[in-house]
C-alpha cells in the first residue's frame, strides 16, 4: 500500500533517462579527461600559452558567479565564518601581492626569504583552521577535530620546506574545482554522482601514464623568458631531477580540467529534468541577474551584483588586451593576484559540505 | 601547583644540562671529501653526425648550482634547505609534535565515543598510516631502493653506435685545480660483459 501510494507515474522516464543521461556524461568525461592529457603532454607549452590566454580569466569569471550565488541574503548564524572568510581573504591576498615588492626592496637572505613564505603558508592554513572550526560549530553532526592535527602536519612540512608547500598548492589547487562539481552533482544530479566518482577513480591512473611516459623526456627548452617563466611555475627550479616536460605537461592538465569544470560542467549541469517539464537551469543562463538569489530576493542586493559581475567583466577584457600586449607580465601578474580566487573558494567549498 | 613547579625545575635542568653536554663536544674534523664539491644535474649524450664539433649545452638551473658551489652559497635542493633552516626545522618539530598529540587524542576520543570511528574516518587514518609506513619504508631503505645511477647509461654503447641519445643523471664534481694541467674529464659507468653477453 505504502508503495502503491508513492508511485508516480513519470517516475520510471526520469530515471531512464537520468540514466541515459549518466552514460552520455560519463563518456563525455573520460573524452575530455583523455583529451586533456593528450594535448598537455603533446606540446605542453604552447597549449598553456593558449590555455591560459582563453580561459584564465573568463574561469575567474565564472567562479565570481557561482560564489555569488552561493552567497546568502542575510549571514545569520553564518556571520562570523563569512567575517573571517573575507577578513582573512583580503588580508592574505594583500600580503602575497606585497611579497615579491618586498623581495626586490629588501636584501633578505635565503634563509631568510624561506622564513617569510613559510610565515605566510602558516596565515594560509591558520586562516583554513579557524574556517574548518567555526564550519565545524553550524554542522556539529560531523566530527571535524581531525583536521586539527592534519593541518598542523601540514604545517610541519611547511616549515621543514616552504617553497615545496608552494608548489603542492600550485598543483592542488586545480583538483578543489572537482571536489566542487562533486558537491555541485550531489545537490542538483545526485543520480550522476556514482558515475562521476566512477570516472575520477579514471585520474590517477592517467597521472600515472603521463609521469611514466614523460619522465625519461628530455627538459623543455627555456629559450625565452616566457617559456623559462612556464618551467619555472610548475616547479623545474625546484625538482631539477624532474623533466620539465613532464612537470609543465603535468600542471597544465590539471589546469585544463580546472577550467573545464568551472567553464563548462558547472553552469552547464543544472538541476535535473523532472517529468515532462524542464527546470531552468539557473547556472547557464549567465546573462540574467535574476538568476543570482543575492540579486534576486527583496532584501537582496541588485546593484552591487551587476557592479560586481559588470567589473568581473572588464577585467576579463582587460586581461585579454594585456595578454596580446605583453603576455609575460601579465601572466606574472594574474599569477600573483589569481590567488585570491585560490583562496576563496575554500569558505565556499567548506560551506558545500 | 607542585608538580608544575617540580616539571618546571626538572626542565630548567635538563636544558642547563643539555647545555653543558653540548660544551664538551669537540668540534668535528673537516673531511677531505668535503673538499670535492659535488653538483648533481641530468646528462644526455646526443651522437649527431651534422655535428662539425662536440658542444656541452647546460641548463641555467645547473650552471646556477655550479657557480654556487664555487662561491660556497647555499643551494636550494631539498636536502640542503632543510638542513641549513636550524629555526624553521625547530618550528617543523614542534608542530608535528602537536600534529601527532591531538592526532592521538582524537583517536582516544573516537574510540570512545559511542558511535566509533565512522568510515570515512577509518579510510583516513588507514591512508595516513599507509603514507606514513611507505614513507618510513622509503627513507629506511632508500640507500638500496631502486636501480643504481649506472643503470640509466647501461645501452651507452649501443645507443652510440646507433645514433640515439641516452639520458641518465650526472655528479658534476668541482675539483681543485691541477698544477700538471689537464681539461674535463668524462667517467661513464661501463659494464663489461662476455662472449655470451652476461656481465662480468
Amino acid at each position: 500500500m505504502q508503495e502503491a501510494t508513492q508511485f508516480k507515474p513519470g517516475a520510471w522516464l526520469v530515471n531512464e533517462r537520468a540514466q541515459s543521461n549518466a552514460r552520455t556524461f560519463a563518456a563525455v568525461l573520460v573524452l575530455c579527461t583523455l583529451g586533456c592529457a593528450l594535448f598537455a603532454s603533446w606540446l605542453p607549452l604552447q597549449v598553456s600559452i593558449v590555455t591560459v590566454f582563453l580561459f584564465a580569466g573568463p574561469h575567474n569569471w565564472f567562479e565570481l558567479r557561482y560564489f555569488l550565488m552561493r552567497m546568502p541574503v542575510r549571514f545569520g548564524r553564518s556571520r562570523n565564518f563569512f567575517l573571517t572568510a573575507f577578513v582573512g581573504l583580503g588580508t592574505l591576498t594583500i600580503t602575497y601581492v606585497s611579497l615579491p615588492l618586498l623581495y626586490r626592496a629588501a636584501l633578505l637572505s635565503e634563509e631568510g626569504w624561506l622564513t617569510i613564505i613559510a610565515i605566510w603558508n602558516t596565515l594560509l592554513l591558520s586562516w583554513l583552521g579557524l574556517l574548518v572550526w567555526q564550519r565545524s560549530k553550524q554542522n556539529t553532526k560531523s566530527n571535524w577535530f581531525w583536521v586539527l592535527p592534519v593541518i598542523l602536519a601540514l604545517g610541519a612540512f611547511n616549515w621543514l620546506t616552504p617553497e615545496f608547500f608552494s608548489l603542492i598548492l600550485v598543483y592542488v589547487h586545480p583538483l578543489v574545482a572537482l571536489a566542487f562539481l562533486d558537491r555541485h552533482l550531489r545537490r542538483n544530479r545526485p543520480t550522476w554522482l556514482r558515475t562521476y566518482r566512477s570516472c575520477l577513480v579514471m585520474l590517477p591512473f592517467v597521472l600515472a601514464l603521463m609521469i611514466w611516459r614523460l619522465s625519461q623526456t628530455t627538459s623543455l627548452a627555456e629559450d625565452n623568458g616566457l617559456f623559462w617563466r612556464i618551467t619555472q611555475h610548475s616547479g623545474a627550479e625546484l625538482l631539477p631531477f624532474v623533466s620539465s616536460h613532464l612537470l609543465v605537461s603535468v600542471h597544465l592538465y590539471l589546469e585544463m580540467l580546472h577550467y573545464g569544470v568551472w567553464l563548462l560542467a558547472l553552469p552547464l549541469l543544472g538541476p535535473l529534468v523532472m517529468g515532462n517539464s524542464t527546470r531552468s537551469n539557473p547556472y547557464a543562463r549567465v546573462w540574467d541577474l535574476k538568476t543570482v538569489p543575492l540579486a534576486r530576493h527583496p532584501l537582496g542586493f541588485p546593484k552591487a551584483v551587476a557592479l560586481a559581475l559588470g567589473v568581473g567583466v572588464v577585467l576579463v577584457l582587460m586581461l585579454w588586451v594585456g595578454f596580446s600586449v605583453n603576455y609575460s607580465t601579465t601572466r606574472d601578474i594574474y599569477f600573483t593576484i589569481a590567488m585570491a580566487h585560490v583562496m576563496a573558494e575554500a569558505p565556499f567549498l567548506l560551506r558545500m559540505i | 601547583m607542585k608538580t608544575v613547579l617540580a616539571m618546571s625545575c626538572l626542565a630548567v635542568f635538563v636544558l642547563a644540562s643539555a647545555f653543558a653536554v653540548r660544551a664538551d663536544i669537540a668540534r668535528p674534523k673537516p673531511s677531505e671529501q668535503a673538499a670535492i664539491k659535488i653538483v648533481y644535474a641530468q646528462l644526455e649524450i646526443v651522437p649527431d653526425s651534422n655535428a662539425v664539433s662536440a658542444r656541452l649545452e647546460i641548463h641555467r638551473s645547473d650552471l646556477k648550482d655550479l657557480l654556487a658551489s664555487i662561491e660556497g652559497t647555499p643551494n636550494t635542493s631539498l636536502a640542503s634547505s632543510i638542513t641549513h633552516g636550524g629555526t624553521r626545522t625547530i618550528i617543523a618539530g614542534m608542530l608535528l609534535f602537536l600534529s601527532l598529540s591531538f592526532a592521538g587524542v582524537w583517536i582516544a576520543r573516537a574510540s570512545r565515543s559511542s558511535s566509533g570511528f565512522s568510515r570515512g574516518h577509518k579510510a583516513i587514518a588507514v591512508v595516513l598510516v599507509a603514507i606514513a609506513t611507505i614513507g618510513t619504508a622509503a627513507i629506511i631503505t632508500h640507500g638500496n631502493a631502486g636501480p643504481p645511477p649506472s643503470y640509466a647509461w647501461r645501452n651507452l654503447p649501443a645507443n652510440l653506435t646507433s645514433g640515439r641519445s641516452t639520458t641518465g643523471t650526472i655528479r658534476i664534481a668541482l675539483m681543485p685545480d691541477d698544477p700538471n694541467g689537464g681539461g674535463a674529464k668524462l667517467i661513464m659507468p661501463v659494464v663489461k660483459k662476455n662472449a655470451r653477453g652476461e656481465e662480468e
